[in-house]
């Protein structure tokens, strides 16, 4: 396969456990201590830590109208994608919005909405329902918000793969490029799961940490005491466009979106496929479309959930791919897992690492587990040339979605 | 003004974002910038929050606030 034309990233959006904005995200995750905390909405549950974001005030940060309309996974979409689109230096007043395209991964939507006012029709009736139950709880919704927000007409979906979704994304709105049905595409992902219903759906299947009494301490990717995943919530919006109109306009481009690849492990509901054949398909696809060897990958921002099963299967799998000449970090040390929308926070994280030819340590590896054979990242974060770097990103299914990132 | 008229526009404010200044009796419920689906849910919300029946078509866009308040305290029994 030859690599497909030159995909630029020109503009990065972040919300996440570590505050509004990209600079204080990259920041967080380059210290490599977690922000996880105790979350009151989790009062009296036997998991009661998230990582949650912080100060969000849907009125100042969105707009007079945002707590009526809006659940809280549109407004962590429109506050990133507002960052990534002023990040790019493009201006909606003046941009021709019938090319630019936006494509979110989202894993659930609206899911504090859909409980509120499922509480209310318990409890109160029919006639205490909101009419905007609907418009605040499909998952469409936060492409949509963002095309109204910005004035972006042209094609507007949402892509739901679990934990891959906003990878996934990634890969789907790079293909409108190629395609020439965009200029522009904002693509990323958002999630706000922390609810008491889904953090006890998580906690039923035993995924999530049981390190209650210890916060900070809970994610710890790779590390042999690790015992699952803290559950987070965030956005990531990129802005790509074509490199050459990048170029042409003279826009700072962060790193090339270089490859895509994806595949279906076939295998079993929520347990990845020991093998990690389809990972490796998945790899291979994405490392020939950027048209690069395994031995030019640099950095790895692992899918590193902190969960005994995925974190030796996917070191296994790295193993089997890069040797041991790529350094590994999980970012979900610090930020959690944000399911819909960690493909998209860790494909920014990635393009910063290769941007800053930095690489950001995992949080809470204090012994590695002895079934990882692989050069992972702990402590402080590594300044290195990184000219190559992928991004992982898994999903319940079997869903697998692998994004290649090289210097601009 | 009524105090059925206060809390109308008390819960215009809070609950819909509208602008307090914005708010008159002959202001129609275009001119406060709430759609129909909007209008809807203030529907819904007044049956909730003063306990009363409205049909959902009970006002329109076009409608002024000053009409929305004569129909909920007419309901009410309350005398402007």
């Amino acid at each position: 396969m030859t690599p497909g034309p030159g995909i630029a990233v020109t503009g990065l959006g972040l919300v996440t456990a570590a505050g509004i904005g990209t600079d204080v995200s990259w920041r967080s995750v380059c210290e490599g201590r977690s922000r996880a905390t105790r979350n009151p909405v989790l009062d009296g549950l036997p998991i009661d830590i998230s990582c949650t974001v912080p100060d969000l005030q849907p009125a100042r940060d969105v707009g007079p109208r945002s707590a009526l309309m809006h659940d809280r996974f549109i407004q962590l979409a429109i506050v990133a994608a507002r960052e990534a689109v002023a990040d790019s230096g493009l201006d909606p007043k003046t941009w021709d919005g019938a090319r630019v395209g936006v494509v979110i991964g989202c894993g659930l939507g609206g899911i504090a909405t859909f409980e509120k006012q499922h509480r209310r029709l318990l409890e109160k009736g029919p006639q205490a329902v909101s009419a905007l139950l609907l418009p605040m709880l499909v998952p469409n919704m936060a492409a949509g918000h963002l095309a109204m927000d910005l004035g972006a007409t042209g094609p507007n979906f949402v892509t739901a793969s679990a934990c891959a979704s906003g990878a996934t994304a990634l890969g789907a709105a790079a293909q409108l490029l190629r395609d020439d049905l965009c200029d522009v595409v904002l693509t990323g992902g958002t999630e706000a799961n922390v609810s008491r219903l889904m953090v006890t759906g998580f906690a039923q299947m035993g995924v999530l940490s049981r390190r209650v009494d210890d916060p900070t301490a809970a994610s710890r990717p790779f590390d042999a005491a690790r015992d699952g995943f803290v559950i987070g919530e965030g956005s990531g919006v990129l802005v790509l466009e074509r490199e050459a109109d990048a170029r042409a306009r003279r826009a700072p481009v962060r790193a090339r979106f270089a490859g895509y690849g994806a595949s279906a492990d076939a295998h079993h509901i929520t347990t990845p496929e020991p093998e990690g054949r389809s990972v490796r398909r998945a790899i291979r696809s994405a490392l020939a479309q950027a048209g690069v060897g395994p031995e030019e990958v640099r950095h790895v921002n692992a899918h590193g959930t902190s969960t005994q099963v995925n974190d030796v299967i996917e070191a296994r799998t790295l193993r089997a791919v890069f040797g041991d000449g790529v350094a590994v970090t999980s970012t979900k040390g610090v930020l959690g897992h944000t399911l819909g929308a960690a493909g998209a926070i860790e494909a920014a994280l990635t393009v910063l690492a290769v941007q800053h030819s930095t690489i950001p340590p995992t949080a809470n590896l204090d012994q590695l587990d002895a079934d990882v054979d692989l050069d992972v990242v702990s402590g402080t974060a590594r300044e290195e040339k990184v000219d190559v770097a992928m991004s992982n990103s898994f999903g319940f299914g079997g869903q697998n979605a692998v994004l290649v990132f090289t210097a601009a | 003004m009524s105090a059925t008229y206060e809390k109308l526009v008390d819960l215009l404010v809070t609950h819909f974002a509208v602008e307090r200044e914005k708010i008159r009796p002959d202001a129609t419920f275009e001119e406060l910038d709430l759609d129909s689906l909007f209008l809807v849910e203030l529907l819904l919300v007044l049956q909730t929050e003063l306990d009363m029946e409205l049909a959902d078509d009970a006002v329109n866009r076009t409608d002024t606030f000053g009409h929305l308040a004569e129909l909920v305290e007419g309901r009410l029994g309350v005398t402007p």
